[in-house]
């Protein structure tokens, strides 16, 4: 019998690590303008400022960075939400986090208070509240309904997002082009350059988020057996779920304030992991942390250079190149565990 | 010393009550079926029993304490539950299926000790699962997959085992296999045992106690022997039965409406209870 013991879940961790590292360096090398990595490394012989090569590479690496923290959080978000609703179609938008950013966003833009609020624009900013305020009216009005059971959260979220959605389209129809130009864009999931010091405090907090979220995952396996079993073998599901839920919404609202809204990710990372892999959260979560950062670096940088000198959305290049790649996975895997029986 | 002691224990999901006032005590070590018609509240006395669910009136205690006053993880290593058995929606392996026993007696995160994977061996081995230890749940057969639910509740190592219904959709073969294992379990390690069934037939044989429930608040409890009878089962359930005696336990054949008027057989066959 084969169970998974700290050797095995560190040694997977590693090699992930690795793989999202080699992506991550060599995303931040390609780019419309060449640059020599020796040029750019032996900074000692010129003035700060003046290493254009040097320069580049950290604007790029910054960049690559926040597509992987913005990945990470997507990816894990999305193992969350699947187990504690149940529900494989499950991604970190279902309970209305996406149209509440939305709304967020599209406020900041219309109301137009342009420029920055405490360190980050006020889009991020705006788009960060819509988002958590969204999460804690479809919890409140799941837990008014029936004590939080898994369909009347499900149910909150799709009314609230209906709402939101229908809040949006108002909004948009009322605003002028170039407001409607920053908020499709915004809508569409871009990732941009961001200050260093917002970058720092994000990823601190989507980190420790990961974090929070892994000490729960021996229980989250339980509870994907539903709310009964699991307090059978255990488990405080309340508090599990809540723990789950909140730091489950909160990188995610992190990642959107940061990004916008970058479609499939979280729905196809924990998938892809999950068939690999299987289902126990132990190596889930922290895999689909890493593959999900591997994943929208290479998706934004696809994005950044595929129609240089202009920028693609990172969210189209995630839908366009997520679905059919997650449907070769799933056909191969299929086949495989069927020649094994 | 009774292991479980249920005391004027009253539950009700709307105004219509469920149970109501009932009191019974299973001292540790037996046997218990729970048997009565669709709706008289067994299922529903299950989870209460393992505070799944909070009683309106009454109490339930498990081990000395208020049930309600364990914390869950301690009750869960008190208390292991098998329900009918489901496909998960995620595909998890047998082996790892039972290793969630071990969830219980886990801190934060943990991985399975040796110890843990010892039980967990032990477990697939007496239910004979532990050849598809490493196949999903999805590609086993209903009655194996009831088997991998039991295996789990073996290796959660609790003094008591709750069981809903454990054999509802097995053979003749994978039933007696299964009472066959829960007596085993009750006499090598001392186990107390409640089921669930509609089985009067395998509770007359495997189970030394029973509780019928009739669903008008009303009950039967005590030696299986003396509560099984055929007037105790016509007036739960409202079914004429013949008995027959084979060995030292007594079956119970319920009779059609036709086949209850010619009153065949009954008069031959020692009817007991008449």
């Amino acid at each position: 019998m084969e169970f998974l013991t700290p050797k095995k879940l560190i040694l997977k961790v590693v090699t992930c690590l690795l793989l999202l590292l080699v992506v991550m360096a060599a995303c931040s090398l390609v780019g419309t303008q060449k640059i020599s990595l020796a040029k750019a490394l032996s900074r000692g012989d010129r003035p700060p400022g003046q290493n254009i090569d040097y320069e580049i590479l950290l604007i790029r690496f910054r960049r690559v960075v926040l597509a992987a923290i913005v990945g990470a959080a997507l990816a894990c978000s999305g193992v969350v939400l699947q187990a504690i609703l149940r529900n494989p179609l499950a991604d970190p938008y279902i309970l209305g986090i996406s149209s509440g950013a939305g709304l967020g966003a599209i406020v900041a833009v219309l109301s137009g208070m342009g420029g920055r609020l405490w360190g980050g624009s006020t889009i991020s900013v705006f788009a960060f509240g819509g988002a958590l305020f969204t999460v804690w009216l479809v919890w409140f009005i799941g837990h008014v309904a029936s004590r939080g059971q898994v369909t009347s959260l499900l149910l909150a979220g799709v009314v609230v997002n209906a709402f939101f959605s229908a809040l949006i389209m108002f909004l948009t129809s009322v605003a002028r082009s170039d407001q409607l130009r920053t908020t499709v864009h915004w809508l569409m999931g871009n990732i941009t350059e961001k200050d260093p010091m917002v970058l720092r405090v994000s990823a601190v907090c989507i980190l420790g988020g990961i974090a929070a979220l892994f000490t729960i995952s021996r229980r989250l396996n339980a509870l994907t057996f539903g709310e009964e079993e699991a307090q059978a073998l255990g488990v405080n599901t309340s508090v599990t779920r809540l723990v789950a839920f909140g730091f489950a919404a909160f990188i995610t609202a992190v990642a959107v304030s940061l990004s916008g809204l970058i479609g499939f990710v979280g729905l196809i990372v924990p998938h892809a992991v999950r068939l690999v892999v299987g289902p126990d959260h132990r190596q889930l979560l922290p895999l689909s942390a890493l593959i999900g950062a591997a994943f929208l670096v290479l998706a934004d940088t696809i994005a950044r250079i595929i129609v240089a000198p202009a920028q693609l959305p990172a969210g189209v290049i995630t839908a366009i190149a997520g679905g059919p790649f997650f449907l070769i996975l799933l056909a191969k895997y299929t086949r495989k565990v069927a020649l094994l029986k | 010393m009774n292991i479980i002691q249920v005391e004027n224990l009253s539950f009700s999901y709307t105004r219509q009550p469920i149970l109501q006032n009932l009191t019974f005590a299973v001292p540790g070590g037996v046997f218990l079926a729970i048997a009565g018609p669709n709706g008289a509240g067994k299922t529903t006395l299950l989870s209460l029993l393992c505070g799944l669910l909070k009683p309106k009136a009454g109490s339930v205690t498990i081990d000395a304490a208020n049930v309600n006053s364990y914390s869950v993880k301690r009750l869960a290593q008190k208390i292991a539950l098998v329900r009918q058995e489901f496909v998960p929606v995620f595909d998890f392996t047998v082996a790892e299926v039972v290793a969630m026993a071990r969830t219980p007696y886990s801190n934060i995160l943990s991985f399975e000790t040796q110890a843990d994977m010892r039980i967990i061996a032990d477990a697939l081995e007496v239910t004979d699962t532990a050849k598809f230890a490493r196949r999903t749940l999805r590609e086993l057969s209903g009655g194996e997959r009831q088997r991998v639910f039991i295996a789990r509740a073996l290796a959660q190592d609790t003094p008591i085992l709750l069981l809903d219904e454990p054999t509802s959709f097995l053979d003749f073969r994978h039933q007696i296999a299964v009472y066959d294992l829960l007596k085993n379990m009750q006499q090598e390690k001392d186990k107390t045992i409640v089921t669930v069934t509609h089985d009067i037939n395998l509770a007359a044989q495997y189970c030394d106690q029973t509780l019928l429930l009739a669903g008008d608040n009303a009950y039967y409890t005590g030696r299986t022997q003396a509560i099984l009878s055929c007037r105790n089962i016509e007036e739960v359930f409202g079914v004429k039965t013949v008995a027959l005696d084979v060995g030292q336990h007594t079956f119970f054949f319920p009779l059609g409406k036709r086949a209850a008027a010619r009153e065949i057989g009954g008069a031959n066959m020692n009817p007991a209870g008449y």
